[in-house]
């Protein structure tokens, strides 16, 4: 390490030590503090890691957390960085709060933000690389899925040596001419429809085969545009999965049970999306050593890790809170909630922030037409854009006589109780989410502060 | 009332779909129910035919950069057709990268110059590193309507002869950010930069279109029932 790399990651351990020890918090400043000093830290911090990049919109959280989870199995020194904090300042952070360690050379897992990526590969070479997928995300901040691709492809061109760990469903993770070494996982539980032939619903984005630019077709579709998509013009298809979903045996609001190459594995969250995550860090498991039953042993025993579903007790009300941010993620969560096999109260919360991306447009790519159909006693809309919301399910064809406005948030906390049904969904977009915590909160149904 | 029928070419719905503009044909959908009419849409893309005479509504969508070039070739086969629809009156709404591909040209984000299809005599330039991004309102000056939604564009349009805006500016950047103005209509054809999707927040607009297109198609039928029904805020 050079003298000003020893200098600067000083001053970012004291300054974390201060924040940390008298005012409980400081995630990015110290990592500030460093980079200021040294912009080439990384390098000097990273290199005594086997550094594993996890990229993608969506999924990239859980992914994280439990490709550490499978890795701890075989590992003693796994480090990663809290979510949220995936930009370069919060990953410098991070190997500063880090540990010394004197046996087995530390594994470093971290979830690093689409746009981030080259600011890290220009200074640690990483192991392995995964993409989870690429969906349109707040396109008012970061630009079209081509853009971002391009600038995950720019990162990856700085680690030649890196393994591409990618999801084979999604038709751009075989479209560039990278020269990694690509392994790709995805599903693969309806072989018996390789005859079949469908296209994608008509608001799906990347739908385009990336060689000749004619509309892909499918045998089967899992969501959006991911599934096992092939071109009916030039041929280009879905590649080989190295890592392949078996079977799907279970679907439930709160678990899934599913196989992988086939070995049977349980994940306490529910949601197809998720279980591309867990195929995920299973793949990373795999390469890296550890054995399928040790995966299975990983995911079971992790709950806490599913943080992002909590359930709050309200009364004798299970109230779900569930984070939406793009249309892609929306449809996986009403689709969740579809599997739900008792009645239950819907709450659609929205805001219009810079976190929450500052247009709602995106609501009207949500399959909100499914939600009349599911055993929904009562409906409630709010939020600071509680108008655009109110008009999309009325629209979508929720009757008025069961569905009440109430833009506070504050409000709602209050009419919980009172709903008809135990089972309680919240669907929110971030600050609106922040704010009804907040409020449970105030109310002492949860802790303060947000993990 | 009696039963119509009025049918929405969705042009290339599975490629210029990226900011909720889907929300239209919903939209078009449901206040064709409440006018007792049935409205079904049909996505009309690279590999379909365009048919005028198959149609009574269109819907042409904002899309991303890449899309949008392999709209604006596929879009010339199309070309005639196109042009037959909207000189005989049909109404359209196209948003965005729509409403730039109806005018004579368009740049594209490499700096491209890219044909359009000429229905329509304005052009479109492209700003360097700036977008116009916000919440925006405009108002109609021949019908007093105001219109609500949210802009998001790099290109920067300017109106040919024959066209009028949609609106001027009351809050926003519209066409240019240069002459207040927003939009373009010709004949019963509406451009615009809205999304929001246009057509849910602003549905005094999607009335229109429905009356215009039963008028066309069932001529010697009476609408004052439908023209009556009141189309409140929705936002």
């Amino acid at each position: 390490m050079s003298l000003r790399s020893e200098i600067a990651t000083l001053v970012g351990k004291s300054s974390y030590w201060f924040l940390h020890t008298f005012l409980k918090g400081g995630s990015s400043l110290p990592g500030k503090l460093t980079t200021k000093i040294d912009p080439e830290v990384l390098k000097s911090m990273g290199q005594d890691y086997d550094v594993i990049i996890i990229t993608g919109t969506n999924g990239k959280t859980l992914t994280t957390a439990l490709t550490v989870q499978v890795l701890k199995q075989k590992y003693q020194n796994v480090l990663t960085n809290p979510s949220g904090s995936n930009m370069e300042q919060g990953i410098v952070t991070t190997f500063l709060k880090a540990p010394k360690h004197s046996n087995e050379k530390p594994i470093a897992v971290l979830e690093v933000d689409e746009a981030n990526v080259i600011k890290v590969t220009k200074y640690i070479k990483p192991k392995i690389m995964v993409f989870t997928n690429i969906f349109r995300d707040q396109m008012d901040r970061y630009g079209e899925i081509y853009t971002t691709y391009k600038k995950i492809l720019d990162g990856a061109k700085l680690a030649p040596n890196a393994t591409i760990v990618a999801n084979g469903d999604a038709p751009i993770f075989h479209s560039d001419d990278l020269k990694n070494k690509r392994l790709f996982y995805g599903f693969n539980d309806h072989p018996e429809l390789v005859n079949n032939d469908i296209k994608a619903k008509p608001n799906t984005d990347g739908i385009l085969c990336p060689k000749c630019e004619s509309i892909l077709h499918y045998h089967s579709i899992t969501y959006s545009n991911l599934g096992d998509y092939f071109c009916p013009n030039c041929g280009y298809h879905r590649p080989h999965l190295d890592f392949a979903l078996t079977r799907v045996t279970e679907l439930l609001p709160t678990s899934s049970k599913f196989d992988i190459d086939g070995n049977p594995f349980q994940i306490d969250i529910g949601g197809v999306y998720n279980i591309y995550n867990a195929l995920a860090a299973y793949s990373v498991g795999r390469i890296m050593g550890v054995n399928p039953t040790q995966v299975a042993e990983a995911f079971h025993s992790n709950e806490h890790i599913f943080g992002r579903q909590e359930i709050i007790k309200v009364g004798d009300k299970d109230v779900t809170l569930i984070l939406v941010k793009n249309p892609v993620g929306l449809n996986q969560v009403i689709d969740m909630i579809s599997t739900d096999q008792h009645p239950f109260s819907f709450i659609g919360l929205l805001n219009a922030n810079y976190a929450d991306g500052i247009d709602t447009s995106w609501i009207w790519d949500g399959d909100f037409e499914r939600l009349p159909k599911m055993n929904i006693k009562k409906f409630i809309t709010g939020g600071e854009r509680y108008k655009d919301i109110t008009f999309r399910l009325k629209i979508a064809g929720v009757p008025d006589s069961i569905h009440e406005v109430q833009p506070s948030l504050e409000k709602i906390v209050d009419e919980i109780p009172k709903l008809p049904t135990k089972k309680v969904y919240i669907l929110a977009t971030y600050t609106a989410m922040i704010q009804i915590r907040n409020d449970f909160a105030n109310k002492g149904y949860i802790k303060k502060g947000i993990e | 009332m009696a039963n119509y029928e009025l049918r929405i070419a969705h042009l290339y719905g599975d490629l210029m779909n990226t900011y909720g503009d889907y929300g239209n044909i919903l939209a078009l959908k449901y206040y064709g129910k409440q006018m007792g009419v049935q409205v079904d849409s049909t996505v009309v893309s690279l590999d379909t035919d365009f048919k005028a005479d198959d149609y009574d509504l269109a819907v042409f969508g904002g899309g991303q950069d890449f899309e949008q070039s392999i709209v604006s070739k596929d879009l010339q086969k199309k070309k005639p057709e196109l042009i037959k629809y909207i000189e005989e009156g049909k109404p359209m709404v196209a948003i965005c990268g729509g409403f730039q591909m109806l005018g004579k040209y368009y740049i594209d984000a490499n700096g491209d110059k890219m044909p359009g299809i000429g229905a329509l005599n304005h052009h479109t330039e492209q700003q360097h590193d700036n977008r116009f991004i916000g919440n925006i309102s405009i108002k109609n000056g021949d019908t007093g309507d105001t219109y609500k939604g949210f802009e998001n564009h790099q290109g920067v349009t300017y109106l040919g002869e024959g066209e009028k805006p949609l609106g001027t500016i009351i809050k926003g950047y519209g066409n240019n950010g240069k002459d207040q103005s927003e939009g373009a209509i010709y004949k019963n054809v509406y451009c615009t930069y809205f999304h929001g999707p246009i057509l849910a927040r602003n549905g005094q607009l999607a009335k229109r279109m429905l009356l215009t297109a039963l008028h066309n198609k069932y001529p010697d039928q009476d609408f004052s029932k439908q023209a009556a029904i009141e189309v409140p805020e929705s936002y």
